[in-house]
């Protein structure tokens, strides 16, 4: 079978190439065996009852016990992720990662192609229509409130870690009268500490310290203490004008860790050390990251989209690797990854890969990664998903009541 | 509304306005016109010519058929709650774009939109309103910037052919240079042939530059009276003051839509005049490049994007008959600055510039086959058009052209003088 054709996304070399890749249930049934082997599982033992193992051995918490990581990567299209050139741009996700996942290569935005409402979308089960640049809240409860209503759980068990500049803190909970804020999430910027670094040195003449890693750390944590955190569009711990000290250490240990690991300097860098340091101090069992490097596609540098791709595949497998390490998290955990849209196609009036506002393939059709505890097995589902069957699924891992939504369960998902 | 009409409105346009035409227009498709007709002065030939097609095109509409061009637009106006927005009928700003792009509606707009522009084409064709004639897009790639041979012209899927260039007699201006501005003094150069006996405008011809040899080669033919043509020179470097006070008031923007678009409001009225070199002064050029870092696109940002963007949009605006582009080398993120903050990177991090030759060979890549397909969108370059992309590090070009054009695969390298020649062949 042509593994490039249309309507059918080129699997990597982890997962065998052929019809069974593509198949249902059924089938996969019938060749699960040649199919762990071909993905690599069956060596050295079998990892899944490995994982569901050690998930049994650790305490649960609140609700199922159950842990929910998602990470958005903004726009990119299937061209430049899983199609035939594009696989070289996500060494680590179609690496052994894939060997272990849960894969929907059809994964599709309906709503609005913008950050701020695809990113709503997601984490309420509802398309959501809102001011794009963050002005409204989503209209109707989002995951983080449905868990800690329904579960009972404190603020430190939901947190999101965004890059994008278009989000603002009311992604964290929604206008809903029967949630709102006092269920909504933690939510940071990390980048946003930095751009404020970066503004202050230039206004302040001390721009000589962006050349030095130790300064760069100063300013960072000056920027941190010495202005209102609010003005950093974070909403952490509903504190009015000051960090609550438990987060300032995390923050701190993140901006250390980023400035002194002698590697790449993004933004999206910075959002992988606070996330790391979040899950290690916090542990929360609903984690939401979103990457954003890849919006470099806006101002017109394709090496640099295709750099912003790598980088987050990296740090998806980064944070994967910190799943495993950690044991608040290990053997309890889904991981799901997945772009927010697409991009716009080439040659089109919103010239390609700039953009992700055309109401075309290329834009809406994307993927879904999942790993970790709730998948049971891997496999690659043909069946189109969409954005919105997210929160359901993700809600009834944790063990929420269900809410109703446009968005439907996934079943191949098992708690 | 009343609107004060620029005074050098054709007297047709001006009877179909006085008539109460544009009351009559879906409000959503206000904006669009008003800010088209009160940007007159602004507008390039073509551009007059498509709004004045339009607008004589739905006046002349007997009621039933203008009723029936804009029902859909109406019902689904209706449908949006179009009425009960805050929505500026006399000029496109953030939130009407917001307000549009959110609602589920949005795309079947955008079709009902379009389908009335078609309408007002096909006319244009129909009356013979549309004229035909040959252009020529030509790109290049310099030298150093490194592009791999085996992989060059992929993107472009086999829509042309790969000629190999003898790139000897090229000085040290540039391939692209040479080609335009190195023809012996006594013979029309390849920017005379693309004028056209009609239309004088420099509109017809655009150079658009990433760095600035290419513009400063211009600018010297112009000086010595090489040549009596006057294309419209864009050079992203010599633009450096534009761009950058541009930049510095749109970093200024909040989050705040109503703030953006006051600050919008303001960069649409600001004096932008001394910002411009002498070869961006006239009304239309500086207007073009306001509206074009004003469109985003990484316009402000990079040079290569400057390039493509501008070219896309001079395509789409002006319609030339010649537009030639030339990319550059941009320099690699700094760090702790990187995808953050690109304003002015040496600004804020005073660590030298490390140049990404890589990094931006493949920049132009993807972006000369972008201004390509941005041509290809529009009616005129979709048969008699040529477009050649040169890649100097491979001494390759990749030529897209209609059966008519005599060039063909050659396995021989081909000069610069004899392409250039057959372009001036074909452009006349």
């Amino acid at each position: 079978m042509e593994s490039d054709s249309p309507d059918r996304t080129p699997i990597p070399a982890a997962l065998p190439c052929t019809e069974k890749a593509f198949v249902t249930e059924p089938e996969l049934d019938r060749s699960k065996r040649d199919f762990l082997r071909a993905a690599g599982l069956l060596v050295a033992g079998s990892l899944l009852p490995q994982l569901k193992a050690q998930s049994q051995q650790e305490p649960l918490t609140v609700g199922s016990g159950h842990k929910v990581i998602v990470v958005l990567i903004g726009g990119v299209r299937r061209a430049e992720t899983f199609s035939r050139e594009g696989l070289a741009n996500l060494p680590h996700l179609t690496g052994p990662l894939f060997g272990h996942c849960l894969f929907y290569p059809h994964t599709r935005n309906e709503g609005v192609t913008a950050h701020f409402n695809a990113i709503s979308s997601v984490l309420t089960g509802n398309w959501q229509r809102v001011d794009d640049w963050g002005k409204l809240a989503p209209t109707t409860p989002t995951l983080f409130e449905q868990f800690r209503k329904d579960l009972r759980a404190g603020r430190s068990d939901t947190w999101m870690v965004a890059s994008n500049k278009a989000l603002t803190s009311q992604i964290g909970a929604s206008s809903s009268p029967h949630f709102g804020p006092k269920y909504g999430a933690n939510v940071v910027f990390p980048k946003q500490l930095m751009l404020m670094a970066v503004e202050e040195a230039l206004r302040d003449g001390r721009t000589a310290s962006m050349a030095d890693r130790a300064r760069v750390q100063t300013e960072l944590q000056s920027a941190l203490e010495g202005s209102n955190y609010e003005g950093l569009g974070w909403n952490v711990f509903d504190a009015s004008d000051q960090l609550d000290p438990r987060v300032r250490g995390t923050i701190e240990s993140a901006i250390a860790g980023f400035v002194h690991n002698d590697g790449p300097t993004s933004g999206d860098e910075l959002t992988f050390f606070m996330t790391r340091e979040i899950m290690r101090k916090f542990a929360p069992s609903v984690l939401t990251v979103v990457f954003s490097d890849v919006e470099a596609a806006h101002f017109g540098s394709y090496a640099m989209h295709l750099a912003g791709i790598r980088t987050v595949d990296r740090l998806c497998a980064q944070i994967w690797q910190e799943v495993e390490q950690n044991p608040s998290y290990r053997g309890q955990t889904t991981l799901l990854i997945l772009p927010e849209f697409g991009r716009d196609p080439d040659g089109s009036s919103t010239n390609g890969f700039f953009n992700h506002r055309a109401n075309e393939e290329s834009t809406r059709d994307t993927w879904m990664l999942a790993l970790g505890a709730a998948v049971d097995r891997p496999q690659v589902v043909e069946r189109p998903i969409r954005h919105v069957d997210l929160c359901p699924t993700l809600a009834g891992l944790l063990g929420c009541k269900p809410v109703e939504m446009q968005g439907v369960r996934l079943p191949e998902f098992h708690a | 509304m009343e609107m004060n009409l620029p005074g050098d409105l054709p007297p047709q346009l001006q009877q179909a306005i006085g008539s109460g035409l544009l009351q009559r227009l879906p409000v959503t498709f206000q904006p669009f016109v008003h800010q088209q007709l009160s940007e007159w002065d602004f507008l390039f030939p073509n551009e007059r010519r498509s709004v004045q097609r339009l607008l004589l095109y739905v006046n002349s509409l007997p009621p039933t058929q203008f009723n029936a061009l804009f029902a859909p637009l109406l019902q689904l106006e209706d449908k949006m709650g179009v009425r009960t927005w805050q929505f500026s009928t006399t000029e496109q700003t953030i939130l009407n774009a917001s307000l549009l792009a959110r609602s589920p509606y949005y795309q079947q707009w955008r079709q009902a939109v379009q389908n009335v522009f078609d309408a007002s084409d096909a006319y244009a064709l129909k009356t013979g309103a549309s004229v035909a004639r040959r252009r020529l897009v030509l790109l290049n790639i310099p030298a150093y910037l490194p592009v791999d041979k085996a992989t060059a012209w992929t993107r472009w899927q086999g829509i042309g052919f790969v000629q190999p260039l003898d790139l000897s007699a090229a000085h040290a201006s540039g391939t692209l240079a040479f080609l335009l501005f190195g023809e012996k003094a006594a013979s029309p150069s390849l920017l005379q042939a693309a004028q056209q006996p009609d239309d004088h405008s420099p509109a017809q011809a655009w150079i658009i530059d990433a760095g600035d040899n290419l513009i400063r080669a211009a600018l010297q033919d112009q000086a010595a009276a090489h040549s009596t043509s006057t294309p419209t020179l864009l050079g992203y470097k010599r633009l450096d003051t534009y761009r950058q006070n541009f930049s510095n008031e749109m970093n200024t923007m909040r989050r705040d839509l109503v703030d953006a678009d006051s600050v919008y409001d303001r960069l649409r009225k600001v004096d932008v005049r001394p910002w411009c070199p002498p070869e961006a002064s006239a009304p239309s050029i500086r207007e073009f490049l306001r509206a074009l870092y004003l469109s985003g696109n990484g316009a402000v940002i990079f040079g290569n994007s400057f390039v493509e963007w501008g070219a896309s949009e001079a395509l789409r605006r002006a319609r030339p008959s010649l537009l030639t582009a030339q990319f550059d080398l941009r320099s690699k993120p700094k760090p702790f600055t990187g995808v953050a903050v690109f304003d002015n990177p040496d600004k804020v991090n005073p660590l030298p510039s490390v140049d990404d030759p890589q990094g931006s060979a493949l920049d132009a890549q993807m972006l000369s086959l972008y201004i390509w397909l941005a041509a290809l969108r529009f009616t005129e370059y979709q048969h008699d058009t040529v477009c050649i992309c040169m890649a100097e590090s491979i001494a390759e070009a990749y030529i897209v052209a209609p059966p008519q054009f005599s060039l063909q695969r050659n396995p021989r390298p081909l000069s610069i003088d004899t392409l250039r020649q057959q372009l001036k062949t074909w452009l006349a």
